[in-house]
């Protein structure tokens, strides 16, 4: 006998991009695995914006540096999804008879797991991405594409019109119905942002994948040929519009002003917040400790620290040690790094495992127009 | 590598330790910011490579189940071995559940040792702070060719006074005990061998010696087995080199925290991870105007007063222009504005209100109960 098990909904999370403008920050690892906000990494929130919503079924689609991100998810129980049907799956491209094939694009990778999907028999699908920071209840966008008898229902943020063009924005109707789709448009038609998450009605997200996939033409991917094709061919698609902080912390400087968020409370990024936990994978570490000359002033400290120098308006990951008389400030410091006696680091990303030495002085003030808008990363001398 | 089966009597209580073990056992009382005592126990077994462990209760150890759970973050969910915790079980000679004796509690657990496929069985109680290889012990035990081998130490507590009701032992020059008697006072003694509650022992040895025993009805493993035993069986006397802290009163509990202050101490205690139960906590958030100096200082915490030479466990707040000196203070209590705590130990959930001063002294800090409001 057998029984059988389905799930309504699952998530597919894309997390295979590379995230070229981080620069050496994932030169060794995918983009969901850079760590952010003192104990996490960027893919922690849609994992646990998943499982807070109730979302327990998440494939992982991975393609570019997955070691360690796969090291990261493990069985998927930090997140509690270490489930006896569902769970976290990592899906890393295969081959499949004679020819094996990368993921051309966002959709052809969906797309080839059609079978991991279908193995759950769900209803709905969400998409997601590895890229961004913020806490959304997916339950609330699923009531909405119920509500709405939607087919496809892409999350929006209303965002400055100068800023626009950065995104894919959607011209609405009065109701929300989408009707036009720009990626990246010089001239932005609307200030509605798509944030990267799209919940759809499976069986109809199925049929557009094949025939996006019969189309040699398409670049396989959401924003730029599955959602253009569906609102062309008048499906109903609608907007679903998110009140909240959002990050696409796809630049370096994006990346330190969303840690530098997090300690400012009116940014409206609370992660102290026992109602919406965001879960990571925690290091092994005893508690910090902060020695005798430690000035600490509106910062975030995290367990296995060594702090005897000023730190000021910044972020220590897992680890790292501060020695006398270094200086921190406005920076982020990443896991196990050491910032030796004297050193002085402003605006800055210090890499994990890595040594800022005696009486250096790594940073400055950023100047507008300034290549990743002045913030430097440090990746020096590995230790 | 050698099967082995640990096994931990985690009901070690100690009126000394007043309100603390009131509502827990020993084994699960808080240290070093955000470790139970138990942890070091089982990170220290688990980072010898042994995987099968039986924790022994007798009475409150709810606090003790609560924190250990299934054994998921010692990484002791194991099919083969893993954590056993054993709760207590009354038979008709035993008073509500407690036992007479370490071999009572063997004794009534017999059926759970036999069980198991280890040929050793390393005993350990819980109110020793260390984090020992149990590996290397083993070694030296199976080296030794003796029946049973008792851990001792010259160096408990770094100092030199034993307290009443502690083991002392003395050997031959072989290593071989000769005699084992119970100090009676708290007088200071140089250079005593203090019995820790760490043997290792053949499993068939132990089931037979422990079957004996009751049924002439005897029931501690210091006065029974090792004592009454020492000219028959070769027990072997071992001095390990490990810094213990014994945590029997409030005083002790105090130093085995404050030790923790000091980097040579930490950096020993920490060489091998020490693993306890994922809070998931946000990183300590410390805000303008705060002012920190040899602390040591666990997640969740909101920091915006004055700690110094503290333990400050997961989720206190210190606010503005609070003072916390010289204190243990435990998970999820509140320092407000311009409170003053020195030589305190604060249990979990206290709140010291606004302005309040509560100042112990450093030979008698002072205890605020769980839950308490000052």
């Amino acid at each position: 006998m057998s029984y059988m098990n389905t799930k309504e909904t699952i998530a597919m999370l894309l997390a295979g991009g590379q995230g070229s403008r981080l620069g050496s920050l994932t030169d060794k690892v995918a983009k969901p695995a850079v760590p952010f906000g003192g104990k996490y990494r960027i893919i922690d929130f849609p994992l646990s914006n998943c499982v807070n919503s109730g979302i327990d079924t998440i494939g992982v689609l991975t393609q570019y540096q997955p070691l360690e991100l796969n090291a990261y998810i493990g069985s998927g129980q930090p997140w509690d999804l270490d489930r006896l049907y569902g769970g976290v799956t990592i899906l890393p491209p295969y081959v499949k008879g004679k020819a094996g094939e990368w993921y051309k694009g966002t959709a052809n990778a969906i797309y080839q797991n059609t079978h991991y999907i279908e193995l759950y028999d769900p209803k709905y699908v969400f998409i997601l991405s590895g890229d961004h920071i913020y806490k959304a209840n997916y339950n609330l966008m699923l009531d909405y594409h119920k509500e709405k008898g939607s087919d496809c229902t892409i999350a929006v943020i209303d965002v400055p019109l100068e800023e626009a063009s950065r995104f894919g924005v959607m011209s609405v109707k009065d109701d929300l119905r989408i009707h036009e789709f720009q990626e990246k448009p010089a001239k932005p038609k609307s200030t509605l942002a798509s944030m990267g998450v799209y919940v759809f009605t499976w069986e109809k997200l199925k049929e557009y994948l094949e025939l996006d996939e019969n189309n040699p033409d398409s670049g396989n991917d959401f924003g730029k040929n599955i959602i253009p094709m569906m609102i062309e061919a008048g499906e109903n698609i609608f907007a679903y519009e998110y009140k909240g902080y959002w990050k696409d912390v796809g630049t370096i400087h994006a990346l330190w002003e969303s840690n530098m968020d997090i300690l400012d409370k009116d940014k409206g990024i609370d992660l102290d917040d026992p109602r919406w936990k965001i879960y990571s994978r925690n290091a092994v570490l005893p508690p910090h400790y902060v020695g005798e000359g430690a000035f600490l002033k509106n910062s975030l400290v995290t367990e296995g620290c060594f702090v005897e120098g000023t730190v000021d308006h910044s972020i220590l990951f897992p680890g790292v040690t501060v020695e006398p008389g270094a200086k921190i400030l406005n920076s982020i410091i990443m896991p196990r790094a050491k910032v030796l006696a004297n050193a002085n680091v402003e605006y800055a990303i210090v890499m994990p495992d890595t040594i800022v030495p005696r009486d250096t002085h790594v940073g400055h003030i950023p100047v507008p127009q300034e290549e990743d808008g002045g913030i430097t990363v440090f990746s020096g001398k590995e230790k | 590598m050698e099967n082995v089966l640990g096994i931990v009597f985690a009901y070690s209580d100690r009126a000394a330790m007043r309100e603390l073990t009131k509502i827990r056992t020993l084994a699960s009382l808080p240290i070093a910011g955000k470790y139970r005592v138990i942890d070091f126990i089982l990170s220290g077994f688990v980072n010898s490579n042994i995987y099968d462990i039986s924790l022994i209760t007798t009475n409150n150890y709810n606090s003790l189940v609560d924190h250990v759970g299934a054994g998921r973050d010692w990484d002791l969910t194991r099919k083969i071995g893993g954590l056993r915790i054993l709760s207590p079980f009354s038979g008709e000679n035993s008073i509500d559940g407690v036992y007479k004796g370490t071999l009572d509690a063997l004794n009534r657990n017999l059926g759970s040792i036999k069980r198991s496929h280890a040929h050793n069985v390393i005993l350990s109680g819980s109110s020793i702070v260390a984090n020992l290889d149990y590996q290397e012990l083993l070694e030296k035990h199976i080296k030794s060719g003796a029946d049973i081998t008792a851990i001792y130490t010259k160096s408990m507590n770094g100092g030199k006074t034993v307290p009443r009701g502690v083991s002392v032992i003395e050997m031959d020059e072989t290593g071989r005990i000769e005699k084992l008697k119970i100090n009676e006072d708290d007088s200071k003694i140089q250079d005593v061998n203090w019995l820790l509650d760490i043997f290792v022992i053949k499993k068939a040895l132990l089931e037979t010696l422990v079957a004996d025993a009751i049924s002439v009805g005897l029931a501690d493993f210091h006065q029974d087995i090792i004592k009454r035993l020492s000219g028959t069986l070769k027990i072997q006397g071992l001095e390990s080199a490990n810094q213990f802290f014994e945590i029997s009163n409030i005083r002790g509990y105090m130093q085995a925290n404050m030790n923790f202050l000091k980097k040579s101490y930490r950096d020993k205690a920490f060489e091998k991870p020490v693993f306890t139960k994922v809070k998931d906590s946000f990183p300590t958030l410390y805000k303008d105007g705060c002012y920190v100096k040899n602390s040591l200082i666990a997640d969740g915490c909101k920091i915006a007063g004055h700690v110094e030479n503290s333990i400050i466990s997961r989720g206190v707040r210190v606010e503005h222009s609070a003072v916390v000196k010289n204190s243990i203070i435990m998970q999820n209590t509140d320092i407000q504005g311009g409170a003053r705590v020195e030589y305190v130990i604060s249990d979990k959930d206290v709140i010291v209100r606004e302005g309040r001063e509560v100042i112990g002294h450093e030979k008698y800090p002072l205890l605020l109960a769980k839950k308490s409001i000052v």
